[in-house]
């Protein structure tokens, strides 16, 4: 972080010495009114456009000044979604620390922002209250599988870590924002019991899933996930944030809409698919999709047709391309724009369980946030479901494209300013928004 | 997909390459297929497909092959099919029309028509192992593991075991992260094909560090077996431990094999850096059978890797040695060795006893070598002789300044040692003081880089403690470089004693913030994380515009456990 009041002293000091000791003093007093300026600024501007020298750790900053009881506003965007916080040693000092770039600001610059704001598509949104984070991993999981609990560990954002028995116990409500990762709803572990059945780790995470269904009354863990699922859509219903991402996405979807029906293959439940299960499927419970196909056969690594990339099915598999973020309207559509905030609009696509959502399966009242030019899918989609909302992205880590299992886990550091990262974020202060009654 | 396909086809076509000249010398006349090949070679791809379809009686693999090839290069792959089918009901037996009918059907994504093109060649030939392989390795190419893991369960049940599909097994649990199984197929496979030791290598190499441990045990289990353990050595030097690697050869049983194991290994951890590995491999085969190039490598080796003792061992047996090639290669070794033992008179003696068989300029360097050899020995009146001997060139005046500031004249060092490209740490340090101290004669500063040209750390840190009060304009530049030497001695009490003192006492020289850092760095490694953020938020705090900062944010996230620690 470069302290811009600093370097203005510097240039001030070396002007100093070239001039006569009469203009000396004139501009002794003007510097020193300068310095004064600055250094009795109210505000804290922290600029998210190419400005940001750490994008992620930007939006940790504004999170901890919320969790320490300070206001803030979120100036979507301007500046690529700048944040405004009020000044103060301790926020200059964890700025400072963790590399976030900031500008102070007094109230006369600040009214010509504000300015600029209201006479473009730009919007202030009032941010209140650090939203309470959980995160639905299992227990002892490391924190490195997840792309969202990495940008949340690495921003210093605080959360919790939930599981099958909280959910289950109704601890969902103590919660602001849900995230749900690569966790598989169906109950049949992502399909990879045929090519990874002795594995370690395969093996282990199967007893855990066994464990808990067992614990908690349920016969398989199919009957256990379907469970689960329908605590989480009742969560949203009930005025929750949920934000999930990769095979959670597609596959909480799945659970929601088989409530009268059965989805899970053989080795997962005992029984097999119901042969007409599509017909059995009831997608008015779902939030996002409709009149989808389900993969019936065991053998293919896929679960239904939501899903555009289909990774695990080589014949099927599409190539990454890149996708773009929409444009909304800041003051008419805030959230959408919330939810867009960045310094890039075109993105480089990435692999995941679930890579992307077929238009073709979308209900229609869901809003896309990024598409892929020309291609039949989506990769970002939002919308509200009972009182709560909900936020889909496909893919399953904006920095590692092609992400095996058992590679290593991607070091947030090496990518401060990560735009698909940023998506993410995004989502965690969303909830944080002072509520205002949309206008359209 | 389309990319290995096509690198198996280009091998295919380098293999008919490699048989095409047998066959055109077993011909008196180049036959159809030839012509048909000179052809395709030729980019005329319609002909070649006409010469390729009249050459099927003649040579039916090498014209099916080729047009496989040419229909690829048209964009035409499914063009074959039809032909494949009229040949396969003449020869429903013939191994290659049914492995290309597969490979199309796979190239096609025609999944189906694969799956069932593969049951009719199972049911035609139901022992035979080559459909089962065949089929499998192209699911394992097209990542589906578990349809490959069904067939080759299927071929184990027919054919009674996994002893003709060990390839396409150890593939297959690598494929589904069954690494110790893998290493227990390939280990399998290479007692028949121990050709596919690379193979091995380049298909375990993905295995989690967590599980290599099991791979060790299997290729080292016995009894011995030398594809096994070059195998496993090749794959430690990829995983970054060549020192694990010459453990896995250096027990072999002494034969030709082992010597040739020995050897390419050598070459191996040379390349990687790994000096001292590369050394013993080297030092093992060259007692088996003794060469002087071997010596020379080994040798070349051990000065590479600072243990000039073992050089001169291994030189020995061709120190009487006085022909021109032992000259032109062992003597400058040797003198090399010898100098950096100190051994200076005996590295003088040398150089005299074969002056007759140097030339002038080899004369001089091995001269100059000497010179250091004295440095090495703490003579420096002797080193200053020796270099008065040689006419003065560019590096023999470098050699001088170097001389000059072991005595502590920093007036004449500072004058000759000028900045280089070079970024060997005692030439940037000397340069690091000159540049900055106003003292010109310093004998105390000069006994301590002589220390450390000496390899005598612990002397140099606590010499250039006692010589940093002397040189004030630089005192901190010689305690952090007494700490760093501290802590490459391991010994962190001390450097963390001289980093405090730097923090403390020369908060604004530039090697505070280093200092800081070091200091943060040390105690996180000692799993003191609480001292080490500390230490790195003042850091941060103190100098935010020091270079350094990102590194010491880096360190914080580590320290904080907010990014993975690799």
């Amino acid at each position: 972080m470069t302290h811009p009041s600093s370097d203005r002293r510097g240039v001030a000091r070396s002007w100093i010495r070239c001039l006569t000791s009469r203009t000396r003093g004139l501009l002794a007093l003007v510097t020193l009114a300068v310095a004064a300026q600055a250094a009795a600024a109210q505000h804290l501007l922290v600029p998210m456009d190419d400005a940001q020298q750490n994008h992620l750790k930007a939006y940790g900053l504004t999170f901890n000044a919320l969790k320490a009881g300070n206001r803030a506003e979120w100036f979507i965007n301007y500046r690529g979604g700048s944040f405004l916080l009020p000044d103060g040693q301790e926020l200059r000092k964890t700025a400072t620390l963790s590399g976030v770039t900031f500008e102070p600001l007094d109230n006369g610059r600040l009214a010509q922002i504000r300015a600029e704001i209201a006479s473009g598509n730009m919007d202030a949104v009032t941010l209140e209250k650090a939203p309470r984070i959980a995160i639905y991993t299992p227990p002892k999981s490391p924190p490195w599988d997840d792309a969202v609990t990495l940008a949340l560990r690495y921003a210093g954002i605080e959360y919790t870590t939930v599981w099958d028995d909280e959910v289950m116990n109704g601890d969902l409500q103590k919660y602001d924002w849900l995230h749900l990762f690569h966790e598989d709803f169906t109950g049949q572990l992502n399909k990879l019991y045929l090519g990874f059945r002795d594995a370690p780790w395969f093996v282990e995470q199967r007893e855990r899933n066994l464990d808990a269904a067992k614990r908690l009354g349920f016969a398989t863990i199919p009957a256990l996930k379907k469970a689960v699922a329908e605590r989480i859509r009742q969560y949203v219903e009930g005025g929750g944030f949920l934000f999930a991402m990769c095979g959670a996405t597609e596959t909480l979807e799945l659970a929601i809409a088989a409530h009268n029906a059965d989805i899970a293959a053989a080795y997962a439940d005992g029984t097999p698919i119901d042969e007409d299960v599509d017909a059995k499927m009831d997608w008015k419970r779902a939030m996002a999709f409709r009149d989808v196909h389900v993969e019936q056969s065991p053998f293919t690594n896929s679960m239904s047709d939501i899903d555009g990339h289909q990774v695990n099915v080589p014949a099927r598999r599409q190539p990454l391309g890149q996708f773009t973020l929409f444009a909304f309207s800041a003051k008419f559509d805030p959230v959408a724009t919330m939810l867009v905030q960045d310094h890039r609009t075109v993105i480089p696509d990435y692999y995941g369980v679930t890579t992307s959502f077929n238009k073709a399966v979308i209900k229609p009242g869901v809003t896309v946030l990024a598409y892929e030019e020309g291609a039949p899918w989506v990769k970002y989609i939002h919308g509200d479901y009972g009182k709560g909302s909900w936020t889909f992205l496909g893919g399953h880590d904006p920095e590692d494209p092609q992400h095996n299992i058992g590679n290593a886990p991607t070091d947030l550091a090496l990518h401060p300013t990560s735009p698909g990262y940023r998506l993410i974020l995004n989502n965690v202060l969303f909830p944080a928004a002072k509520k205002k009654p949309l206008k359209t | 997909m389309r990319r290995s396909r096509s690198a198996r086809v280009a091998f295919t076509f380098a293999w008919v390459l490699t048989l095409a000249p047998q066959a055109a010398r077993a011909q008196a006349q180049p036959g159809l297929p030839m012509r048909a090949l000179e052809l395709e070679q030729a980019g005329q791809w319609r002909e070649a497909l006409s010469a390729y379809r009249a050459a099927l009686d003649e040579s039916t693999t090498a014209a099916i092959l080729g047009i496989e090839r040419v229909y690829d290069q048209l964009g035409k792959r499914d063009s074959i099919l039809p032909l494949i089918d009229s040949l396969i009901t003449k020869r429903p037996r013939e191994p290659m029309l049914r492995t290309v009918q597969l490979r199309t059907f796979a190239y096609l994504h025609r999944d189906e028509a694969a799956a069932a093109a593969f049951e009719r060649w199972v049911q035609i030939t139901p022992r035979d192992a080559v459909p089962y392989r065949e089929y499998a390795r192209l699911l394992l190419d097209a990542g589906r593991s578990a349809a490959a893991d069904t067939v080759l369960q299927r071929a184990q049940r027919a054919l009674g075991g996994t002893k003709d599909i060990t390839v396409e097994m150890a593939q297959l649990r690598a494929a589904t992260g069954l690494w110790e199984l893998s290493a227990q197929s390939w280990r399998d496979a290479m007692i028949a094909s121990p050709y596919l030791d690379q193979a091995a290598v380049f298909s375990l190499f993905p295995t989690p560090d967590s599980l290599r441990g099991a791979i060790r045990q299997v290729f080292r289990a016995p009894p011995v077996q030398v594809e096994a353990r070059r195998a496993l050595a090749f794959l430690e030097v990829r995983w970054s431990s060549a020192r694990e690697g010459w453990l896995a050869l250096r027990d072999l049983p002494p034969s030709d094999e082992a010597v040739k194991a020995w050897t390419e290994f050598g070459d191996e951890a040379e390349a990687s850096g790994a000096w001292l590995v590369a050394r013993d491999a080297f030092a093992a085969a060259l007692a088996h059978a003794p060469t002087r190039e071997l010596a020379v490598r080994a040798a070349n080796d051990a000065l590479s890797g600072a243990d000039p003792a073992s050089a001169v061992k291994l030189l020995e047996p061709y120190a009487a040695a006085t022909d021109s090639e032992s000259v032109r290669t062992v003597l400058p070794l040797r003198v090399r060795a010898l100098s950096a033992l100190g051994r200076a008179a005996d590295a003088e003696a040398l150089i005299t006893a074969n002056a007759s068989r140097l030339d002038s300029l080899a004369h001089v360097r091995l001269v100059r070598m000497a010179a250091w050899g004295w440095v090495r020995a703490g003579d420096l009146a002797k080193a200053r002789a020796a270099m008065g001997t040689t006419p003065m060139g560019e590096d023999e005046d470098r050699t001088m300044g170097w001389i000059s500031l072991y005595e502590g004249d920093l007036k004449t060092a500072r004058r000759i040692l000028k900045r280089t490209t070079e970024t060997d740490p005692d030439l940037l340090l000397a340069l690091a003081l000159l540049g900055r101290t106003r003292v010109d004669s310093a004998p105390a500063v000069g006994s301590a880089f002589l220390a450390l040209a000496r390899a005598d750390s612990a002397a140099a840190a606590t010499k250039l403690v006692t010589a940093a009060p002397l040189v004030p304009d630089a005192s901190a530049l010689l305690l952090n470089a007494a700490a760093r030497i501290y802590s490459a001695r391991h010994d962190d009490t001390a450097a963390i004693a001289l980093w405090d003192r730097i923090v403390k006492d020369y908060a604004s020289a530039p090697e505070a913030a280093e200092a800081e850092l070091e200091w943060a760095r040390t105690l996180r490694r000692n799993g003191d994380r609480s001292g080490a953020v500390e230490h790195l938020e003042h850091m941060i705090l103190t100098y935010p515009r020091s270079a350094l900062v990102p590194q010491a944010r880096r360190e914080l996230d580590l320290a904080r456990q907010s990014v993975p620690s690799i």
